[in-house]
C-alpha cells in the first residue's frame, strides 16, 4: 500500500496537471469558474489516484463526464483509462440522476441533525412511538443523508456505504491536506 | 520421519505412527481399509511435518510451557465445575483413543482403550471412506452433524462437518464454541473483535500450547485436564490434515481462543476493534471453502449406517454433557433465539456493519464518546460534510489567489513532472518549519528574490519539499492513507480545522481583491501560529 506522502504527491501532480490544462484552455476565467475548475480537477485527481477502484471515485468521474466541457480535463487527468472508467461509471450516472428528489428531502434532515434540536425532537416523538422504531428511523434518515454525501452512495447498500464512506473520508482528508498546503504556500507567496 | 523421536514430528505424522503401535490396539481397530487410507495419508504427513516443525521447533521454553500448563489446568477446573460428572470427560477422551494412541504411552492408553471398549460403540476407523483416515470416523457420525446443526443451524452442512473434524474429542458444547469460533473467523460473527484479536495475539501462545500438549503425552487420560489437551491435540492435528496445513493456523486459533475465552471470561467482549485483524480472519474463511467441498463427497460416500449404530451412544452422552456446559459459553447464549438462516444472515450483516462503524468511529474525531448508531452517523455525516466544505472553501481560496502565483506554481511543478529527479535528502532543508518552505519554494518568474541557499536543482526539489512540509506539519494528524488497513486509521482529532476554516472563510469570502493581499499576509501569520 502506498504511503501517505506518496499518495499526496501523486494527487498533487495530477491536480496540477488538471489545473494547467484549465489554465491553458481558458484564459480570463471568472473567480467562480476558476473555483469550479479547481474543485473539479481536484476531485478528478483524487479519483484517478484512487484508480477508480471504489464506487465513490467512479461516481466522481461519472459526474464529471456528464458535462461535455469536462471531457478534455477528464482525458487529461485520468488518461488512457478514461474510456474504461467511463464505462464503469455509467451505472453510477444512471443511479445518481434518479436521486435528485431525495436530496431535497435530506437537506431538511441535515438541518435537523445539527445540534441539540435533534434531542428535543426525539423526546417529542418518543410519546407515540416505541423507542426502537425511533432509533431505526433516525438511523435510516442518517444513512440516507450519508448516501447523498458520499459520491455514488445512492446505489449502495448499508455495508458498502459504510465501507465507501471510510475510504472516501480518508482520501478526502488527504485531498484537504494537499489543497491546504498548496493554498498556504501560494498564500505565503502572495503575502510577500 | 516416522521414527523420529521428537514429539512434534510424532504429532505431525500421527497416522504414520498410528500404525506402529498396532500391537497395542485391539483388533477391532485394525480394519482392512486402514492400510489403504494410510497410503493416502502419506503425502500429507510429509507436508505436515514440514509445516509443523517450522513454527514450533526450537523454542520449547520451560517457563512458557509451564504457563500453558497452568492455563490448561485452570481451564480444566473451570470446565470441571460446570460439568455434571468427570465421567463425561472420560468419555470424551475415549472417543479419540485411536488418535491419541500414538502419542500416549501404552499403559495409559490401555486405560482409555478399556473405556472405549466398555462403551463399545466406536466404529472401526478408516475402512469405510476413501478420504483421509483421520476424520473419517467423525464424518461418519451423523449424530455429531445433527447436533451441530441443532445447536447452531448454519446453512451449509459442510461447515459443520469441517468443524466437527477439528474437534473430534470435544463434547457438544465445546463443539458449539468451536463452531462459533470458526464462524467468527469466517464471517466476523459473534465476537468478531475479541476473537480476531485473540487470534492474532494468541497464535504464538497457541503454538506453544500445542507444543506443550505434544510434549506431555503421558498425562493420565482420565483427568479433565488431559481431556482438554487431547482436544487441542486433536483439533490441531486433524485440522492440519484436513487442510493440508493451511487450516492449521485456524484450528490452533480456535482451540486457543477457546482456552483464552474460558480464562478471560470476565472481559469477554473486547471493545477495541481492529479491522486489520478482521481482515486476517477473512483469510481462513477462504481457505475453508474448498476444504469443506472436499470433505463433502467423503461424507456422502461413507457407510453411514454403520457409524450410526456405533455412535448413538456417544451422541447421547455428548448431548448430556452439553447441557451443564451451556453457561460456559455465556456470550453465545443469545444465539439460541433465532437460528434460522435468515436471521442468522441478518445478524452477520449487522455485525459487519457495526464492525465497519467502529472503524469509522476510530477515523472520525470526537466520535469515541458517542454511543448509538444514529449519533455516530451524525458525527460521520458532519465530518464528511466538513471535509467537503473544506474542499470547496480551499478551491475558492485558491481561485481567489493571484492567478500568476497560482499558475506559476503549476509551471514550476510541471518541471518536476516532466523531468523527475530523485528527491534530495531532506536534511538539506529543515522541512518541517514553515520558513523552509519559503526557501524551498522559488517561483521562476522572480516574484521572490532568489535566496542564495537555493541551488539550481531547486526546481525539481520543490514539490517534494512542498509536500513534505505539508506532511510534516500534519504529522500530528497522522493521516492513515492506507485505506485497506482500517485498523491503523485511528487519527487524533484535528480540532484546529475549525479555526483554520474560519480563517479560510475570512480569506476567501470576506475580502475583495485589493484588500486581500494584506489580509493574505495576515492570514499567513495566523496560520504560522497554528503551525
Amino acid at each position: 500500500m502506498h504511503s501517505a506522502s506518496s499518495i499526496k504527491q501523486k494527487f498533487l501532480k495530477k491536480w496540477i496537471m488538471g489545473l494547467q490544462l484549465c489554465n491553458s484552455s481558458k484564459k480570463n476565467m471568472t473567480i467562480m469558474e476558476r473555483r469550479k475548475a479547481i474543485k473539479l480537477s481536484a476531485d478528478l485527481a483524487l479519483a484517478s489516484v484512487r484508480n477508480c477502484t471504489t464506487r465513490w471515485s467512479r461516481a466522481l468521474v461519472a459526474s464529471a463526464s456528464q458535462n461535455d466541457d469536462n471531457q478534455a480535463l477528464l482525458q487529461h487527468i485520468i488518461g488512457s483509462d478514461a474510456a474504461k472508467h467511463k464505462k464503469a461509471s455509467i451505472d453510477v450516472v444512471a443511479n445518481s440522476t434518479t436521486s435528485v428528489a431525495k436530496k431535497i428531502a435530506s437537506k431538511k434532515i441535515l438541518k435537523r441533525s445539527w445540534g441539540i434540536r435533534r434531542v428535543r425532537k426525539l423526546s417529542n416523538v418518543a410519546l407515540k412511538d416505541p423507542p426502537y422504531s425511533i432509533a431505526k428511523r433516525l438511523v435510516k434518515k442518517r444513512t440516507q443523508l450519508l448516501k447523498n454525501l458520499v459520491p455514488g452512495g445512492e446505489s449502495m447498500d448499508a455495508i458498502s456505504l459504510i465501507e465507501e464512506t471510510l475510504d472516501y473520508m480518508v482520501w478526502l482528508r488527504a485531498q484537504v491536506d494537499v489543497m491546504r498546503s498548496l493554498a498556504r504556500a501560494s498564500e505565503r507567496l502572495d503575502g510577500k | 520421519m516416522e521414527g523420529s523421536s521428537t514429539p512434534l514430528t510424532q504429532n505431525s505424522s500421527t497416522f504414520g505412527i498410528g500404525i506402529h503401535p498396532n500391537d497395542q490396539l485391539p483388533n477391532c481397530f485394525l480394519a482392512t481399509g486402514w492400510d489403504d487410507s494410510l497410503d493416502q495419508g502419506d503425502p500429507f504427513e510429509s507436508a505436515l511435518s514440514s509445516m509443523v516443525s517450522s513454527p514450533v521447533a526450537p523454542h520449547a521454553g520451560e517457563g512458557e510451557a509451564g504457563m500453558i500448563r497452568e492455563l490448561i489446568g485452570r481451564l480444566g477446573s473451570i470446565c470441571d465445575s460446570g460439568q455434571a460428572s468427570p465421567g463425561s470427560y472420560n468419555h470424551s477422551t475415549t472417543n479419540t483413543p485411536c488418535y491419541n494412541t500414538p502419542l500416549n504411552s501404552p499403559p495409559k492408553l490401555s486405560l482409555s482403550m478399556a473405556d472405549q471398549l466398555a462403551h463399545g460403540g466406536f466404529p472401526p476407523p478408516g475402512s469405510h471412506f476413501p478420504g483421509h483416515p483421520s476424520f473419517v470416523p467423525v464424518m461418519a457420525d451423523p449424530g455429531f452433524a445433527e447436533r451441530a446443526a441443532r445447536l447452531s443451524c448454519f446453512g451449509p452442512r459442510n461447515v459443520n462437518a469441517a468443524n466437527l473434524n477439528g474437534g473430534l474429542g470435544l463434547n457438544a458444547s465445546e463443539f458449539l464454541g468451536k463452531q462459533a469460533n470458526k464462524l467468527d473467523s469466517g464471517r466476523f460473527c459473534r465476537v468478531p473483535s475479541s476473537q480476531s484479536l485473540r487470534a492474532n495475539v494468541g497464535s504464538q501462545i497457541c503454538a506453544q500450547g500445542n507444543e506443550r500438549s505434544f510434549l506431555q503425552p503421558g498425562v493420565s487420560t482420565s483427568t479433565p485436564e488431559n481431556g482438554e489437551m487431547g482436544e487441542s491435540r486433536e483439533g490441531s492435528s486433524i485440522s492440519e490434515q484436513v487442510t493440508h496445513g493451511e487450516m492449521r493456523a485456524n484450528g490452533q486459533i480456535d482451540v486457543n481462543s477457546r482456552k483464552r475465552k474460558a480464562i478471560l471470561k470476565a472481559k469477554a467482549r473486547n471493545p477495541a476493534v481492529s479491522p486489520q485483524s478482521a481482515k486476517d480472519s477473512e483469510v481462513p474463511m477462504e481457505n475453508e471453502e474448498p476444504i469443506t467441498k472436499k470433505i463433502k463427497p467423503a461424507e456422502t460416500d461413507g457407510d453411514e449406517k454403520d457409524a450410526t449404530k456405533g455412535n448413538q451412544k456417544q451422541s447421547k452422552e455428548n448431548s448430556k454433557t452439553a447441557e451443564p456446559q451451556k453457561d460456559y459459553i455465556h456470550v453465545r447464549a443469545r444465539r439460541g433465539q433465532a437460528t434460522d438462516s435468515h436471521s442468522l444472515a441478518e445478524r452477520v450483516r449487522r455485525e459487519k456493519i457495526s464492525l465497519k462503524m467502529k472503524a469509522l468511529q476510530d477515523l472520525v474525531p470526537n466520535c469515541n464518546k458517542v454511543t448509538g448508531k444514529a449519533m455516530m452517523l451524525d458525527e460521520i455525516i458532519n465530518y464528511v460534510q466538513s471535509l467537503q466544505r473544506q474542499v470547496e472553501l480551499l478551491s475558492m481560496k485558491l481561485s481567489t489567489l493571484n492567478p500568476t502565483v497560482d499558475f506559476s506554481l503549476e509551471a514550476f511543478l510541471s518541471k518536476d513532472i516532466l523531468h523527475p529527479q530523485g528527491p534530495l535528502p531532506n536534511s538539506l532543508y529543515p522541512v518541517d518549519s514553515s520558513g523552509s518552505m519559503l526557501y524551498a519554494y522559488q517561483p521562476p518568474q522572480g516574484l521572490m528574490p532568489m535566496p542564495s541557499v537555493v541551488s539550481s536543482n531547486m526546481d525539481a526539489q520543490f514539490p517534494v519539499n512542498f509536500l513534505n512540509s505539508g506532511i510534516h506539519r500534519d504529522a500530528s494528524l497522522n493521516l492513515p492513507l492506507c485505506v485497506d488497513n482500517y485498523g491503523e486509521a485511528s487519527a487524533p482529532a484535528p480540532a484546529l480545522w475549525e479555526d483554520d476554516l474560519q480563517s479560510v472563510v475570512q480569506m476567501g469570502l470576506g475580502q475583495n481583491e485589493p484588500q486581500r493581499v494584506e489580509q493574505g499576509s495576515l492570514a499567513t501569520s495566523q496560520m504560522k501560529v497554528e503551525l
